[in-house]
């Protein structure tokens, strides 16, 4: 236990010294990277404040049980919101105790030193343990706030928020931990797709099981609601962890504090059950896996054969030097399962969502719902957009850090390099982005100016979004590092992300502003002014931060 | 001090180390040579317990490698050809964590810390963060972290990579000189010349298989030739169309 104790301790100093770092950045950046953090859980505060109020205005005398049907929702939503927090976590720690347990070096190097199998998994699970919940810790701290206000609860349940918290994300911690020793101790050959295929599937019967619950074609408008309530019950098994938590932090806030305790000693019992269980698979299997990932031989890839192996030839129209760029990094994003089952899951969820647009009758025939549904694609599609050019786009010149002695070395100017990464974000993206685009304006039968404004919009968008991801991505560069999930987690990245969504909500925020004076006799000049603010815009936010790119990447020392 | 019994490790349908049999006495200089992907680095991993050997066992002192890993890590000084150190630590900070997981007296941290950074000349720089040293001062100080715990046998990948001539000499003098006090060193290299110069007992692996162990002297008298390169190079390219 000392040397578990140890490792945390100095995992905390190099923590210190990392925020101490911070202290190296642009005073500016810092500060706006503050700002849209407050602004975000501000606005995730008010929402649900606004949104447990109004529930909780709700008529008692609509219940035979007497509790209001408000009371029933709100307890059924946060049965809901626990029960989504237990999955999300129990799929976040698969994927990041694979990472933490297996893919870095100080694992190697702690398995080197005298430190026995147990206890270095435990020092490692902490981490991941931390790195999977302090998000939902951020995103969940507004909706049990406002609950707390909402419901004038004591003092003591905003502490109860937190004891509960700890154990219950302690379980789907040693879940994801004990799901993924095995999947390495079973099949290290084909660890990567099979992970893949995994998180594939998951989505899928989630999908398919929302689908079957909520099938709204069939349904009318009160039958949804009490559907919904049906489907919502089954959060409130008391076969899940995730409702001990639910019933327990409820009755604190209702001071039943004999109940609380109660759900509170039952999730505890279980979280350390579940820790000892996860620590005899650990002396079972975690050093076997470790081994044999170690161990695994590696694959022939024959040039010409599939489509990786034709690439050159499937490029062959670019210059030579644009073609091995592009061709080195589509191999590379291929060839890292983690990368692109990530792509996959973002397009893939908002492919089913607008292709069961059509099972929406009710309103299908209402122009402003049509119209509205159209803004609304416009910008899921955006943000998805966004997430990806941040997550995928910005850390590809800092990916090219470590391998500068080639890169950079060879007759290639390096504005070409931001060029060629910018053309590729743009050819990738647009892809998907279009043809989403298009695909939600032909099914949901929209004007024509709605659809040509939509497809204009998110042409502008791929290019803009591209020029900020790889302009922000050579103005902040991390050449040290090689894992563009932590390159992007940084300030540069966050910065990046940041100001795209406030292009996003200024783009389209105008044109929806603009709608509301179709009847007017000047909306033909509304509409032409709109069109070239969005283009100047969209050309700003494209050249400005290429530009700026450029000048750093020039500049750059390696 | 080092004992591998038929060790073999196997990745995939590739036999990597096949059946290797070693033994290495206490304050004997080892080196391990051999072309590249002769399963050097595969023997070492196995030999820190960073790999689980497919079959045979590789035993530090008494202890097992695979049976008893911990009590094996103790007597272990390992320094890998690419040494994982803590970016975000200092020299100073990175020296304590390594004597803690050592379970070492922090009086004797401080001061065999003090002693092995001015004895490689990293003194000056340990209050620094590891994420500013140069190549060579983070060789030195893995070099200082390895000795820390004043181990019994210290393995070491390729280590003369990024260290400049005087530390070269340097670490090849201080090694030996630990010898006779009972270290034992396993070492990997390329430099021939090095090794020539300071083994008590080289061995030459190619292609997975132990091709021979002797003295330098011994290995010289196996050709006509006087050199050791030329010797070198005969042995791994006979080993290589035999077993080919």
């Amino acid at each position: 236990m000392d040397k578990v104790l140890l490792i945390w301790a100095t995992k905390t100093r190099i923590a210190a010294h990392a925020l101490a770092d911070v202290r190296n950045e642009s005073r500016l950046k810092i500060g706006v990277i503050l700002f849209f953090v407050i602004l975000l859980w501000g606005g995730a505060f008010v929402a649900s404040y606004e949104a447990l109020g109004f529930l909780k205005s709700f008529d008692p005398s609509q219940s035979p049980s007497g509790s209001t049907i408000g009371a029933i929702v709100m307890v059924r939503m946060l049965s809901l919101f626990f029960m989504m927090v237990f999955l999300m976590l129990v799929f976040s720690n698969v994927l990041i105790a694979f990472s933490t347990l297996y893919r870095t070096e100080e694992v190697d190097y702690l398995m080197a030193s005298p430190v026995g199998v147990c206890e270095l998994f435990t020092a490692r699970f902490a981490e991941c343990l931390f790195m999977s919940s302090w998000a939902v810790v951020f995103l969940g701290t507004p909706l049990m706030l406002s609950y707390g206000l909402v419901n004038d609860a004591p003092w003591f349940f905003y502490l109860s928020i937190l004891l509960f918290y700890l154990p219950l994300a302690v379980i789907p911690a040693c879940i994801g931990a004990v799901i993924a020793m095995l999947i390495v101790a079973i099949s290290p050959q084909i660890r990567g797709r099979v992970f893949a295929a995994l998180v594939v599937l998951t989505v899928a019967a989630l999908l398919a099981y929302l689908y079957r619950t909520f099938n709204i074609e069939r349904l009318s408008e009160a039958e949804l609601f009490l559907a919904m309530l049906d489907a919502m019950k089954g959060t409130q098994s008391p076969l899940l962890p995730s409702s001990w938590a639910a019933e327990g932090v409820l009755n604190c806030a209702g001071r039943n504090f004999g109940r609380s305790a109660f759900y509170f000693g039952l999730l505890v019992s279980n979280a350390l059950m579940a820790f000892v269980v996860t620590l005899a698979v650990v002396s079972k299997l975690y050093y076997r896996g470790y081994s044999l990932l170690k161990s695994t031989g590696s694959r022939r890839r024959i040039s010409g054969r599939g489509i990786l192996g034709r690439l050159d030839w499937v490029f062959g129209f670019l210059r030579p030097q644009y073609r091995s760029l592009i061709v080195k990094d589509v191999r590379l994003f291929w060839r890292d399962a983690t990368q692109w089952s990530q792509f996959v899951i973002f397009f893939g969820l908002m492919a089913v969502y607008v292709a069961n647009l059509r099972n929406v009758p009710t309103y299908r025939d209402s122009l402003l719902w049509r119209n509205a549904t159209a803004f609304l694609n416009l910008s899921s599609s955006a943000l998805i957009l966004a997430t990806l050019t941040s997550r995928f786009i910005f850390p590809l010149i800092s990916l090219e850090g470590r391998r500068f002695w080639i890169v950079g070395l060879a007759p290639l100017a390096r504005s070409k390099l931001v060029w060629q990464k910018f053309w590729l974000s743009v050819g990738t993206c647009i892809c998907f982005t279009l043809g989403l685009v298009i695909l939600s304006s032909v099914i949901l039968r929209v004007e024509p100016l709605i659809m040509a404004l939509s497809i204009m919009t998110i042409v502008l968008m791929n290019f803009a979004l591209s020029g900020m991801a790889v302009g922000f991505g050579a103005m902040y560069p991390n050449f040290k590092e090689d894992n563009p999930a932590r390159i992007v987690s940084g300030m540069g990245g966050t910065l990046n992300f940041l100001v795209s969504i406030i292009y996003i909500a200024v783009t389209i925020g105008v044109q929806a502003g603009l709608l509301q004076f179709r009847t007017y006799h000047f909306f033909g000049l509304l509409l032409a002014g709109v069109i070239a603010f969005v283009i100047t815009l969209s050309a700003a936010a494209t050249f400005v931060p290429l530009a700026l790119g450029m000048r750093a990447l020039n500049k750059a020392d390696f | 001090m080092i004992t591998t019994e038929n060790l073999t490790k196997q990745f995939g349908q590739k036999v990597a180390v096949d059946g290797l049999s070693l033994h290495v006495d206490r304050g004997e200089f080892f080196s391990f040579l051999g072309p590249n992907g002769a399963g050097k680095t595969t023997t070492i991993k196995m030999l820190v317990g960073l790999l689980a050997p497919t079959s045979g066992k590789a035993l530090i002192g008494t202890f097992d490698v695979r049976e008893n890993h911990v009590a094996a890590k103790r007597l272990i000084g390992y320094i890998p050809d690419q040494p994982f150190l803590y970016e975000k630590l200092t020299g100073r900070e990175f020296m304590r964590f390594v004597g803690g997981l050592y379970e070492m007296d922090d009086a004797v941290v401080q001061s065999r810390t003090e002693d092995l950074l001015e004895l490689f000349s990293v003194r000056e720089y340990g209050d620094q963060l590891i994420q500013d040293y140069s190549h060579g001062m983070r060789q030195k100080l893995s070099f200082s972290a390895a000795f820390l715990h004043d181990p019994a046998v210290v393995i070491v990948d390729e280590p003369w990579v990024g260290l400049d001539p005087r530390s070269i000499k340097f670490v090849k003098e201080y090694l030996k000189q630990k010898t006779r006090n009972g270290l034992t060193v396993f070492m990997s290299t390329h430099t021939l010349s090095i090794a020539e110069e300071i083994s008590d007992t080289i061995g030459i692996i190619n292609e997975g298989r132990l091709v021979t162990v002797n003295t330098v002297g011994g290995i010289l008298q196996q050709r006509d030739s006087g050199r050791f390169e030329d010797v070198f190079l005969e042995l791994t390219e006979e080993a290589g169309s035999n077993g080919g």
